[in-house]
C-alpha cells in the first residue's frame, strides 16, 4: 500500500520536515520507491529545504533591543505632560480622545487581521507565466489545480 | 526586553495573552520563536541580508506595538508573517527597487552567517534551487517558501499573501512546477 501522487506531493513539505507519524511517512516512502515524478520532486523539496537561509546570530537579541529601545525612546519624547497638553489641544479642537494602552504605539494600518489583500498589489500577474489568480472561483482554482497534475505527476499511485 | 529563554513552550496564544496583560518577557519568547521564520520570509522578498534583518526587526516591532488589535482569529505566527511580508514590500518601494526577471540579475540567498563548515555542506543543488527561487512571482515565491521552510498551511499561506487557500494550493504547486523546469 502506497499514498498517491496528490498525496504524496501535498505531503512531501512534512515529510522532508520529518513532521510526519511512522505510518504516514513509510507510505510516502514507498511511493516515492515506485513513482520516479514523485520522487523528482521530493528531490527538489528536499534541496529547497537544505538551502534554506539561517538568520545571523544574536538576530532574536538585536529584535529585543531593538524594541526595548525604540519604546524607551518614544516615552521619553513623549513626557506626560506633553499628552497632557495634547490632550487639552484636541478637546479645544473638538477631537475625540481615545485612550491608548501604549501611547508610543505606532499602530501600521496593515497590522489587522482583515483587508490585508489591499496590501498586495502584486505585480505578479504583470510577469510572464503567472496566472492572476486571486479573482478565480474555487471551481476555476481546483480546474487550474488539475491542470497541473499530470504535467508533474504520473507514477503510480 | 529579556527572553524567558526557549524552553518556553507555551502556545503563541497563551503567550500573546500574557503580552497583552502586559508580560514583556512572554513577547520574548514570541521572538526567540518566531524570528528565523520572519527572517526568512523577509530575505525571500528582499534578496539582501542587511535589509531582511531590519526588516525583521521592524516587523516584530510593528507586531508588539499592534498586539492589541490581534483578534486571534488568525493564528499569530499568520498574522506576523503578514505584517513582516508587508514591511519588505514597504522597504522595496522605499528603495525604489524591483526584481528583475532575469535569471542573470538573481544572486544565490546565502545567510552571511552561516559558518564556512555550514557554507562546505550545502550542496550546489541547493544553491541553485535557491538562485531559481527567486525567478518565480512573488505569490509563487512565497507559498513555496512558507511550505517548505516555514510548514505553513496552504490556509495560513493564504493570509499571508491575500489570498484564498485554494489560490495559495496553486501559486506552491506552479512554483514547484516552474522550479522543476528551471532546474531541469
Amino acid at each position: 500500500m502506497t499514498a498517491t501522487c496528490e498525496t504524496t506531493r501535498s505531503l512531501l513539505p512534512e515529510w522532508v520536515r520529518r513532521e510526519l507519524e511512522a505510518s504516514e511517512a513509510g507510505l510516502i516512502d514507498a511511493h516515492l520507491a515506485t513513482c520516479d515524478d514523485c520522487s523528482a520532486e521530493s528531490q527538489l523539496v528536499q534541496v529547497l529545504f537544505a538551502g534554506r537561509a539561517v538568520p545571523p546570530s544574536g538576530l532574536a537579541h538585536s529584535v529585543r533591543e531593538h524594541i526595548a529601545s525604540r519604546t524607551r525612546r518614544g516615552r521619553q519624547q513623549r513626557p506626560w505632560w506633553g499628552l497632557a497638553a495634547a490632550a487639552v489641544a484636541a478637546v479645544a479642537l473638538g477631537i475625540g480622545v481615545v485612550a491608548q494602552a501604549d501611547p508610543t504605539a505606532v499602530v501600521p494600518i496593515y497590522a489587522t487581521e482583515s483587508g490585508s489583500a489591499d496590501a498586495w498589489m502584486s505585480d505578479d500577474g504583470e510577469i510572464a507565466g503567472a496566472p492572476a489568480l486571486d479573482d478565480l472561483s474555487e471551481d476555476e482554482l481546483a480546474a487550474l489545480l488539475d491542470e497541473l497534475t499530470p504535467a508533474v505527476s504520473g507514477g503510480s499511485a | 526586553m529579556t527572553s524567558r529563554g526557549a524552553d518556553d513552550e507555551s502556545p503563541d496564544a497563551e503567550l500573546v495573552a500574557r503580552v497583552r496583560a502586559g508580560d514583556d518577557r512572554a513577547f520574548g519568547v514570541l521572538v526567540d520563536r518566531h524570528h528565523a521564520g520572519v527572517y526568512r520570509l523577509a530575505l525571500s522578498m528582499v534578496s539582501d541580508v542587511g535589509t531582511a534583518q531590519d526588516v525583521t526587526q521592524d516587523a516584530f516591532l510593528k507586531a508588539y506595538s499592534a498586539i492589541a488589535t490581534f483578534r486571534g482569529d488568525a493564528a499569530f505566527r499568520s498574522w506576523l508573517f503578514t505584517i513582516a511580508a508587508n514591511e519588505a514590500r514597504g522597504q522595496l518601494r522605499r528603495q525604489g527597487r524591483r526584481k528583475e526577471s532575469s535569471i542573470d540579475s538573481v544572486q544565490p540567498v546565502a545567510s552571511e552567517a552561516a559558518s564556512p563548515e555550514e557554507e562546505a555542506i550545502r550542496s550546489q543543488e541547493s544553491a541553485r534551487a535557491r538562485t531559481a527561487l527567486q525567478l518565480l512571482p512573488e505569490k509563487q515565491r512565497l507559498s513555496v517558501s512558507l511550505r517548505i521552510d516555514e510548514g505553513l498551511s496552504f490556509r495560513e499561506i493564504g493570509e499571508v499573501i491575500g489570498s484564498s487557500e485554494g489560490a495559495a494550493r496553486v501559486n506552491y504547486f506552479h512554483g514547484i512546477r516552474r522550479l522543476r523546469e528551471l532546474m531541469s
